[in-house]
């Protein structure tokens, strides 16, 4: 266990140190100059200049990488151009409703996937079954932001139960912020519950197959203890992979829904540091992301092993 | 609302009676069987008089909204409540006098600070920090007498010395201001008494004060001044509360504003909403109360027939140009840019991409601001004489080119298209390129790497790019260049209205650009919030005099 943890620690150096190569040389020919996007077309070269020495601007590539790497390993947060505050700072913020958000889509996905993927299994090829396939396909062929801009045209603008968007903050109205995040988070999750249901179905329908579950029958346990208590477990580290792939994703940010609900979070500070050219806050929070599915697919792992003792983390 | 009613029962019951009296005369004429034809133009009659009394109504509805806001802006404002304000655009940092962009400025100038001189609605240059200013014969000596008892919101005391400081910080050689040039003009500045500045110019400048009416040249404390950008003091009737990236910017009331009947609001925030949909479901979700630059002009009526909102249509100040390179191929050549003028229908353009919303164009001038000549029937649409124009230029049969559209700007791609499919009808076939707006500035703005692209330029007052052969759209004109300078140097109004006129002459006579149309300040809000600026002759959401009616 403890061998399995190193090497996965010492991947995800090596993975965050070329994925910081990468972005960093990305963002450097990428055209676009941060101190224009600030200042503004009508700005005088001279004060380009005088912005451009003060961000730094002016450096060689290795002298600004090693500048960015030096702070990184410090622990000290860059000043984004943008917003004039630590990016560790903005992060964190955005974090606050990327993570919540995130969380609360997969919970959606989960509640919605598993009672109908085992539905459809154990239905096979009956009118139940028929129409939950019907509605994954449809919900896999739904668009997440337009499936949101007809969430907020119901609940928002029709029946006024929820507000279009906005994030009011944690710690000035809790409730309220929990509001917030339901319909966006409905919104991502029952997009991503489309796949987990067709995928928990046809996991189930190989699971049911197997000789053991033909023996449990057999042994005359109940149809309920079969599914829930032998097969389900076995069927669900297919579904566990895909779940974590899932949520690596949604943590990186669900930039679209995020920006049709105007939610203050990771992907849209992403988004629009892009647009700004905001290249301190991009470089970090793409470290961020990078090292965030790296997480939850450890995280996945160890889940695998849980569910299954039959794997060893090796 | 009564008197109205009443003219239209009245009209009613008139055009009622009338009728009656007709059938009767026509069941007497018909009783005699003579004559059908009469009977004929017996309803002609009528159906003419019908329409008369529509004329009629319509323009008793007319003078009944005429009423209804001359009675809004007669009413007693009512104090307090909040504003929540939805704008597009999230500012990069807050501090105007460190940047030009106009998204700053639409958030704090003159609701958290303020310059020595303010734009009022009409686009008029009134009293702002400074109560009154003069100005010496020969134009190069400003006296200003500065407003007494006003005080930063850290509680310093704004007077001459604080101003001076100000303005010679801008100039500084180390400035971050975005316009240095605004204050590099000024040759020395001296403070006689405690509230009197005298500002003595290197040479006359007649948009001195136009520059010092600009977001670039608010005044801000010499102690704490230096977190400007994160958390802004200025004098303006609004604190600066809170700043929630990604999402808001909170002001509340500043009790000790100088003028103690402003401003009527407790609190307002700006709220940065970029998708145009969700603009307009926020609005009638009621999460935001206004909107200050409706994105999606097709929505405007659909939010106008909603009793619950109303919308404003202004002026604003911002151009939209197809910004044309004049030193690439063919368009160097003055016949093709007028060619592609007489190509562009720009009713057309408007109606298509601005829903009918804006203004017809002809040159680089806002119809609001001071000494505009209008240049919009310089150019009539006329397909036949483009091409005419682009035969005699030597390409009878069109040619190829790619127009470069920044896709941060849904007017520019929608535009765009439009017009290739315009100039397609002379044979000019457009490649529509979409780019991001970072690469736009790069490659077309710096590198000048374009043929054709499209913009807002949203600065009033800005037609002095066109005296700069480096800018992105490189004109060159030694005749603008003299007019532009005679325009500066102009001693007296008759002269500036003559100089400024005969700029915008020129550049609309060489078809320097693509003059497309002026941007509507339109605005959608609820139908409660009084006082609204309908016209943005500055670039500010001005909440100062704003109230709600309850």
């Amino acid at each position: 266990m403890i061998r399995y943890l190193i090497k996965k620690l010492i991947t995800l150096l090596i993975l965050l140190g070329l994925v910081s190569i990468t972005v960093f040389a990305v963002l450097f020919v990428l055209p676009g100059d941060p101190a224009q996007i600030i200042l503004g077309i009508n700005a005088t070269p001279e004060s380009l200049a005088t912005l451009r020495a003060e961000l730094g601007l002016d450096k060689s590539f290795m002298g600004q990488y090693a500048h960015w790497m030096g702070n990184l390993l410090l622990g000290q947060s860059q000043q984004s151009i943008h917003y004039k505050m630590p990016v560790y700072e903005l992060i964190r913020d955005s974090l606050a409703v990327t993570g919540p958000l995130a969380l609360l889509a997969m919970l959606f996905a989960l509640a919605i996937s598993l009672p109908f993927g085992i539905y459809a299994a154990r239905h096979q090829n009956q009118a139940g079954d028929v129409v939950v396939m019907v509605c994954t396909q449809l919900g896999l062929a739904t668009p997440e932001f337009w499936f949101g801009i007809l969430l907020t045209l119901l609940f928002s603008v029709q029946l006024g139960w929820f507000s279009a968007g906005g994030f009011p903050g944690w710690s000035t109205d809790c409730w309220g912020s929990l509001k917030a995040l339901l319909l966006p988070a409905f919104a991502l999750g029952v997009i991503r519950a489309s796949i987990l249901t067709r995928l928990t179905r046809s996991s189930m329908l190989e699971v049911l197959s197997e000789d053991y579950v033909r023996t449990a029958r057999a042994k005359g346990l109940k149809e309920r203890t079969v599914v829930y208590g032998h097969a389900l477990r076995n069927a669900l580290a297919p579904v566990l992979t895909i779940m974590g792939l899932q949520l690596g994703q949604l943590l990186a940010g669900a930039i679209i829904i995020e920006n049709v609900f105007f939610l203050p979070g990771l992907g849209r500070l992403v988004f629009n540091a892009i647009g700004q050219r905001d290249l301190p806050v991009v470089r970090d929070i793409v470290l961020f992301m990078a090292a965030a599915v790296v997480v939850v697919n450890f995280l996945v792992d160890i889940a695998y092993a849980v569910i299954d003792p039959r794997i060893q983390l090796e | 609302m009564t008197k109205r009613s009443l003219g239209k029962i009245f009209l009613l019951s008139f055009i009622f009676i009338l009728s009656a009296l007709l059938i009767l005369s026509c069941e007497k004429s018909t009783e005699t069987g003579r004559d059908a034809e009469k009977l004929n133009k017996l309803t002609e009659q009528v159906e003419k008089l019908t329409e008369k009394v529509d004329q009629l109504s319509k323009q008793v509805d007319e003078m009944g909204r005429k009423l209804e806001k001359f009675s809004e802006t007669m009413a007693a404002p009512q104090r307090g409540g909040s504003l929540v304000l939805c704008v597009g655009d999230e500012p990069p940092g807050l501090d105007p006098t460190a940047s030009a962009s106009a998204a700053i400025d639409r958030v704090v100038y003159a609701n958290i600070m303020e310059g020595l001189i303010k734009v009022d609605r009409n686009g008029k240059f009134v009293p702002g920090l400074a109560a009154k200013w003069d100005v010496s014969p020969d134009g190069k000596v400003y006296t200003f007498q500065l407003r007494q008892g006003v005080k930063f919101h850290n509680g310093e005391i704004f007077n001459a010395r604080v101003a001076r400081w100000n303005l010679e910080r801008g100039a500084a050689a180390d400035t971050k201001n975005a316009h240095p040039e605004f204050f590099r003009v000024i040759e020395k500045i001296e403070t006689p008494y405690d509230y009197t500045l005298v500002v003595t110019l290197k040479d006359v400048d007649a948009l001195f004060i136009v520059h010092m009416a600009e977001g670039d040249a608010v005044m801000l404390p010499m102690k704490g001044y230096e977190n400007t950008a994160a958390a802004p003091i200025g004098t303006g009737p609004f604190k600066f509360a809170k700043w929630t990236r990604g999402d808001s910017v909170g002001m509340v009331r500043n009790e000790k504003y100088w003028n103690p009947a402003l401003p009527y609001l407790d609190k307002v925030t700006y709220r940065f909403i970029k998708d145009p949909s969700a603009q307009v479901a926020a609005l009638k979700a009621g999460d935001v109360d206004i909107i200050g630059w409706l994105f999606a002009p097709e929505l405007a009526a659909d939010i106008a027939i909603d009793k619950r909102f109303k919308v404003l249509s202004g002026a604003s100040t911002s151009e939209v140009i197809m910004s044309t390179n004049n030193k690439a191929k063919p368009f160097d050549n003055k016949l093709v840019r007028q060619a592609i003028a007489y190509a562009i229908d720009r009713q057309t353009v408007i109606d298509l991409v601005m829903a009918g919303y804006g203004t017809v164009i002809g040159s680089h001038w806002p119809p609001v601001t001071p000494y505009y000549k209008k240049m919009s029937d310089r150019f009539p649409f006329n397909p036949q004489k483009a091409k005419e124009l682009l035969a005699q230029a030597g390409y009878p049969s069109g040619f190829e080119a790619t127009i470069k559209l920044p896709a941060i700007y849904p007017y520019s791609q929608r535009a765009g298209e439009v017009i290739a499919d315009m100039l397609g009808q002379i044979g000019i076939k457009l490649k529509i390129e979409i780019v991001e707006w970072g690469f736009w500035l790069d490659r077309i703005f710096k590198q000048k790497d374009f043929e054709l692209s499209m913009i807002g330029h949203a600065e009033a007052w800005d037609i002095g790019i066109y005296a700069n052969p480096n800018y992105y759209f490189q004109y060159d004109s030694q005749e603008f260049r003299e007019a532009y300078a005679k325009a500066l140097k102009a001693p007296n109004e008759a002269e500036k209205a003559k100089w400024f006129g005969r700029c915008q002459e020129i550049i609309a006579e060489d078809a320097v650009n693509g003059f497309l149309f002026l941007s509507p300040a339109l605005s959608a809000m609820k139908v409660e919030l009084m006082n609204w600026w309908e016209n943005y002759p500055t670039i500010a959401l001005d909440c100062t005099e704003v109230w709600w009616k309850r």
